[in-house]
């Protein structure tokens, strides 16, 4: 008798955790890319149904790479059955020295939302809205300020606290409790940065993309 | 089966399933970037002769590219009655890091007496440092190792017992170069800013000899400049 109960509760609790999990959803959307980089690298998964988990290596971003720009492209599918935004917080990076690497010197922007399969849900009363100002692709808007430095119209600076970067309607026509192949919407998370005459040394940065219910619009 | 197997099995079957679905609201992109220190030379313009009879600039400098400069001197014995044949070299230097400049010189001459020209008849020295330019960090004190212009009174004459001219001032003249020495260092000169920016720290190297009754020949003169950032 108690192993029925405890089989229940389990089955209860497992339950609730997918019907959770079905909801709200973000994952790898594909390969990542990596251009213009010297010794530099990216990983990640091809697999749509795998975890969102990618570690970028810039590499050399002294002078010493004579690359216009090093420029990375992180896909990522989302997959909701209900309005969602995605958020993105950022921790690291906090360089004294304002003339090593900062947050601002690596351009951040949103791009190219697209239909994840056949069970990608198309709403006709509402569209995918990247948030300012990050709808641009920073390796193609980079400009150079006034001091000699490169600007782009947004950066990791950009992000103050968690930040809404993408919010829509719902991005799943199904309601499935697991990843699918073709069940959601992908757009590319793109990181520029272009080598300069930086101070010497190493600098790292964290980011955490979230997704979580957004602002309530029709589908 | 003990009784607390069979839930625990249950358990590890459930739990697997489920993170077999693998769904989440999160994801992580982590990042990382190198700066290694930099150091660059290259030339800061056309070369200045001045004093010369005969010769001329054969290979001269280009703003920003490459320093690779050939100079003609010309006649160095009296018939040449210009008091210096002075060349100026501009030299420009970026770096992201504190910078040393060093210099080696060789003086060969076809002559074969002390009457020939040596290393310590050619005068040298830098002169006035420079660092403005957008992107240049304008702070910061440069040391110059050398006297300056080695053709200002102060570092050289005659010398009363031989008559020979000589650069007398410190590292005024090229057999203080005979390894390599330090002639310049100082802080980072780049802001942070891209290799596409053209300025830079700009100051010009003299070479300067006077014309004396030296044993006839040719003389080759090299001279290599490397930038470090120790």
């Amino acid at each position: 008798m108690r192993f029925f109960i405890f089989l229940t509760l389990l089955v209860f609790v497992v339950g609730v955790q997918t019907a959770s999990a079905q909801a709200l959803d973000i994952s790898s959307g594909g390969l990542p890319t990596i251009t213009g980089s010297v010794n530099g690298s990216v990983t990640g998964t091809a697999n749509v149904t795998g975890d969102l988990v990618v570690t970028i290596n810039f590499g050399e971003v002294s002078p010493l790479n004579t690359n216009s720009v090093v420029k990375v492209l992180v896909p990522i599918a989302l997959r909701s059955n209900q309005p969602y935004q995605v958020s993105v917080s950022m921790s690291g990076l906090t360089n004294a020295n304002s003339e090593a690497l900062q947050a601002s010197d690596v351009g951040f922007g949103v791009q190219n939302p697209r239909l994840l399969g056949g069970a990608g849900q198309i709403c006709n009363q509402s569209t995918h809205i990247i948030r300012s100002p990050f709808n641009n692709d920073p390796a193609l808007s980079a400009t150079i300020s006034g001091s000699g430095r490169v600007s782009y119209p947004s950066t990791l600076a950009s992000l103050s606290g968690p930040t809404v970067i993408l919010s829509g309607p719902e991005l799943s026509k199904n309601n499935s409790s697991k990843r699918q192949q073709s069940d959601g919407w992908i757009f590319d998370a793109v990181f520029a940065l272009t080598p300069q005459f930086f101070v010497s040394g190493v600098s790292s940065a964290t980011l955490i993309f979230t997704i979580s219910p957004g602002p309530n619009v029709p589908c | 089966m003990p009784r607390l197997t069979k839930p625990l099995l249950l358990t590890i079957l459930l739990v697997s399933a489920v993170s077999c679905f693998g769904q989440s609201t999160t994801g992580t992109v982590s990042m990382s970037a190198t700066v290694s220190k930099f150091v660059e030379i290259n030339s800061g313009g056309a070369v200045t002769l001045t004093g010369n009879s005969g010769g001329g600039v054969t290979t001269d400098g280009v703003a920003n590219s490459p320093l690779a400069v050939s100079i003609n001197l010309g006649e160095l014995g009296p018939s040449n009655t210009n008091s210096f044949v002075t060349a100026q070299v501009p030299l420009r230097l970026r770096s992201n890091a504190s910078y040393v400049l060093s210099m080696t010189a060789t003086v060969t001459s076809s002559g074969t007496t002390s009457n020939r020209i040596g290393a310590a008849d050619v005068g040298f020295g830098l002169g006035t440092i420079t660092r403005s330019g957008s992107g240049v960090n304008p702070s910061g004190t440069d040391t110059n190792a050398t006297s300056g212009d080695p053709t200002l009174a102060a570092n050289g004459s005659v010398n009363a017992t031989t008559g020979r001219y000589e650069f007398t001032a410190v590292r005024s003249n090229l057999s203080a170069f005979s390894s390599a020495t330090t002639a310049l260092s100082g802080p980072f000169i780049m802001n942070a800013v891209p290799r596409s920016n053209v300025n830079g720290l700009s100051v010009p190297a003299f070479f300067a000899i006077k014309p004396q009754f030296f044993e006839n020949g040719t003389t080759t003169i090299s001279v290599t400049f490397t930038v470090t950032a120790p």
